[in-house]
């Protein structure tokens, strides 16, 4: 199907039909457009960012190890990505493996990031999936399978036993997991329905959200830890990408291009409630919650540059006219 | 290491045989200095610049610039359609700014190419012809160089990438002069995300100061110090290639022509923080000082997520991951920003651009839930050189696996391209290139 939507909007709202049947009805949808327009306006409608880097390179996927420390994947040279961490009192940015020497990607940490799951690039189109323990540097290499293969996206159980992931076999791309110290015993969480990626537990660790194309484009949804009973969040004809339950595990935040380009969104932990958090012509991606849970480290694209910015989501902040029901 | 304003190249104060053989393998010849022909009458030549952007390891045309939202889950992919300016055309929503220029350029669906690897695919992509049986058939930039000899102060063909666009180990055949011989290579130059500018035929010369770069007699003293077992063919080339460079750096207008600082920030802002985002800017400074032939290619290598290598379109695995996070961003940008610079300046009325892969991406989604070489359909788009833009030829089958109409082969690309930069039929045959080739029904 095809879905006509506006270029690079300057809102993020589709204006509501008009009815000559009911003037009060007018007045409401005149006075929804304009608070519409007027919250598009606002490039960070829930308060200005703070820019943590500034070399401007493609970057992807920060993650916080702590209040102070995010860790994030850096396009250091167009052959190499590193994963580095900033700490946010000093701005001081370092390598998590100092002696890195092929990409590394998507890591995930538990403990404090006393350990660490990551990606790392092994041959030709082959990336294993690595488990880390940062106090002494051994690790657990899973291999993909033979042939051009990968893993996506680990993330740690909240207990720390299990990693879960993404995997691509038969045409699909299925969540799995493992015992994180052994990299074995792999068992499915999700069976043969489309993409499946972005694994992130709930602060119980009752419940993993991720994002699928099981309907079609990418949306969200809400599963028991061993796969049961998956719900749907989302339902839009556009992208939902990389959900992130917040610390209290009442939000997600996510991204979406619904509204014309990549944008962030946070709604309640049922669906409801999405109100979009940035509005800028350029890129707004990779939210990751800090672990107070009034502010979300993201990858912002401004004048063609890409760097971490850190901004405030407190429930004081106004909810936008882009507010809705998913 | 050298630094000339924003120009930024690593020479050498001490050759080594190991640094001379690890360039040898990679370093490319230079410029169209010998064989000059007279060029054509000016009248004949609609394009004085011939800008190919090769987007090497082959994007999928169906998550791009030909998607197809009514096919089976198992073909069509996750991204939805959008309109373009263009009525009743639609792209993925991955590339929405090119969907907003439709206007500027003319969009093949038709193409098909014969080799299902990218070595070859590659040849037959870059000179309209399979790498067997040999010799292999000229870059269509160094058939161009050869037809227009060098007038000005730069090399006649360009390749922009930080090295000689590879397959894994192995150079693309079909990269240089072929059967018009080396002294057609192009001239290879690379630019950084931060718009340094590097030559890698210098990069030997790791430890040369700024002051030296005048100092002729000391630079050739060094290579005298190469050991005479290395005065091969190789070294041959590579000497050429490297004084080519050297030459290059004396002429002020040609360290001009690549200190991308004299662009204001706005501008460069608006091709993106990318490599290739400031290849094109520089590509657009070589359209500006009138080089024939420009190959910009996307990456050097064609493997995504390989130890060792640029990201490529080479999306056998993470192919939707990769689309949407990195490749159709940086190309939907830095392209856009391209096709606005050259018109806002006057410059496409009379420079040719054509963007393409070697191949298309297998319609059917794979077993790591991404896409493969698919050889039999795939896109282009060309603009300027007096092309009418807005136009969409060729169409492919409903799942995107074949062209409905006669499918555009590469020699076509090829002998349209020479037709446009004013080679025509009797100069091609002189030549004794693109034998058999025919322009693009419908395109001039």
């Amino acid at each position: 199907m095809h879905h006509a939507r506006p270029h690079w909007p300057a809102g993020g709202v589709t204006p509501a039909p008009q009815t000559n049947r009911h003037r009060t009805r007018l007045a409401v949808v005149f006075a929804a457009m304009l608070l519409a327009v007027w919250s598009s306006t606002q490039s960070l409608p829930a308060g200005e960012p703070r820019r943590l880097t500034n070399d401007g390179r493609i970057k992807f996927t920060p993650v916080f190890l702590d209040a102070d420390t995010l860790a994030y994947v850096d396009f250091e040279k167009p052959e190499l990505t590193v994963i580095k961490r900033i700490k946010l009192s000093d701005g001081v940015v370092t390598p998590l493996h100092a002696k890195a020497d092929t990409q590394e990607l998507e890591p995930a940490f538990f403990a404090g990031g006393n350990r660490c799951v990551y990606l790392r690039a092994r041959g030709t189109l082959s990336v294993s999936m690595v488990i880390r323990d940062e106090t002494n540097g051994s690790r657990i290499e899973v291999p993909p399978e033979n042939g051009f293969c990968g893993f996506r996206c680990p993330t740690f159980s909240r207990d720390g036993k299990r990693v879960v992931f993404s995997y691509a076999a038969g045409g699909f791309q299925d969540l799995y997991s493992v015992n994180s110290g052994s990299g074995k015993d792999r068992r499915q969480l999700t069976k043969n329905s489309g993409i499946n990626n972005w694994p992130d537990f709930s602060p119980d660790g009752r419940q993993i959200i991720f994002g699928s194309t099981r309907h079609g484009n990418f949306e969200l949804y809400m599963m028991r830890a061993d796969g049961s009973d998956v719900r749907r969040l989302t339902d839009n004809p556009f992208q939902d990408l990389r959900p992130r339950f917040s610390p209290d595990g009442r939000q997600i935040a996510f991204t979406s291009t619904r509204d014309g380009n990549h944008e962030i969104y946070v709604m309640q932990a049922d669906g409801s409630r999405v109100r979009r958090i940035t509005g800028h012509s350029e890129r707004d991606d990779y939210a990751a919650w800090h672990p107070d849970g009034k502010r979300l480290a993201i990858v912002s694209e401004r004048n063609g540059s890409h760097d971490l910015y850190l901004l405030d989501v407190s429930s004081e902040a106004r909810p936008t006219a882009a507010e809705t029901t998913p | 290491m050298l630094d000339v304003g924003s120009f930024h190249a690593h020479t050498c104060s001490g050759v080594t045989r190991r640094s001379f053989l690890r360039l040898g393998a990679s370093v490319p010849v230079a410029m169209g200095l010998g064989g000059i022909e007279q060029t054509l009458a000016a009248e004949t030549q609609r394009a004085k610049s011939v800008l190919f952007v090769f987007l090497w390891g082959a994007p999928s045309h169906l998550d791009t610039c030909d998607p197809k939202p009514d096919a089976p889950a198992e073909y069509r992919g996750p991204f939805c359609s959008i309109n373009t300016r263009t009525p009743g055309v639609h792209f993925t929503e991955l590339l929405p700014k090119l969907a907003q220029r439709s206007d500027k350029y003319t969009l093949i669906r038709s193409h098909k190419t014969t080799a299902p690897g990218h070595p070859d695919a590659g040849t037959v992509a870059l000179t309209g012809f399979e790498e067997k049986p040999e010799p292999v058939q000229p870059n269509f930039g160094s058939i161009v160089a050869r037809h227009r000899g060098q007038s000005g102060y730069l090399p006649s063909f360009f390749s922009i990438a930080r090295g000689t666009v590879m397959d894994g180990a192995r150079r693309i055949e079909g990269y240089g002069g072929g059967t018009l011989g080396s002294s057609f290579d192009p001239f290879l130059v690379g630019a950084s995300e931060r718009g340094a500018v590097e030559i890698p035929a210098l990069r030997l010369m790791d430890g040369l100061v700024p002051g030296r770069v005048n100092d002729r007699r000391a630079l050739l003293k060094q290579l005298d110090i190469v050991p005479r077992t290395l005065e091969n063919a190789r070294f041959s080339e590579w000497h050429r290639a490297y004084q080519a460079a050297y030459d290059l750096l004396l002429d002020p207008r040609a360290r001009n022509a690549f200190d991308l600082t004299r662009e204001k920030a706005t501008t460069r802002q608006r091709y993106g923080q990318s490599v290739f985002g400031q290849s094109a800017l520089l590509a657009r400074r070589l359209v500006e000082a009138r080089v024939p032939y420009i190959q910009l290619n996307y990456s050097r290598h064609v493997e995504a997520i390989t130890p060792g290598f640029e990201f490529g379109w080479d999306t056998h695995i993470y192919n939707f991951d990769l689309l949407q996070d990195l490749h159709c961003p940086i190309l939907d940008r830095a392209f856009s920003a391209l096709l606005d610079d050259l018109d806002e300046r006057g410059l496409l009325e009379d420079t040719l651009v054509v963007c393409m892969g070697e191949f298309g991406r297998t319609p059917k989604i794979n077993a790591r839930a991404a896409r493969d070489h698919w050889p039999p359909c795939y896109f282009s788009m060309w603009s300027g050189a007096g092309i009418t833009p807005g136009r969409v030829i060729g169409e492919s089958d409903r799942l995107g696996e074949h062209p409905l109409s006669d499918p555009i082969t590469p020699k076509m690309v090829g002998t349209t391209i020479a037709e446009l930069a004013g080679i025509n039929t009797q100069a091609r045959a002189e030549m004794n290139v693109l034998d058999g080739g025919s322009v693009i029904e419908g395109l001039i």
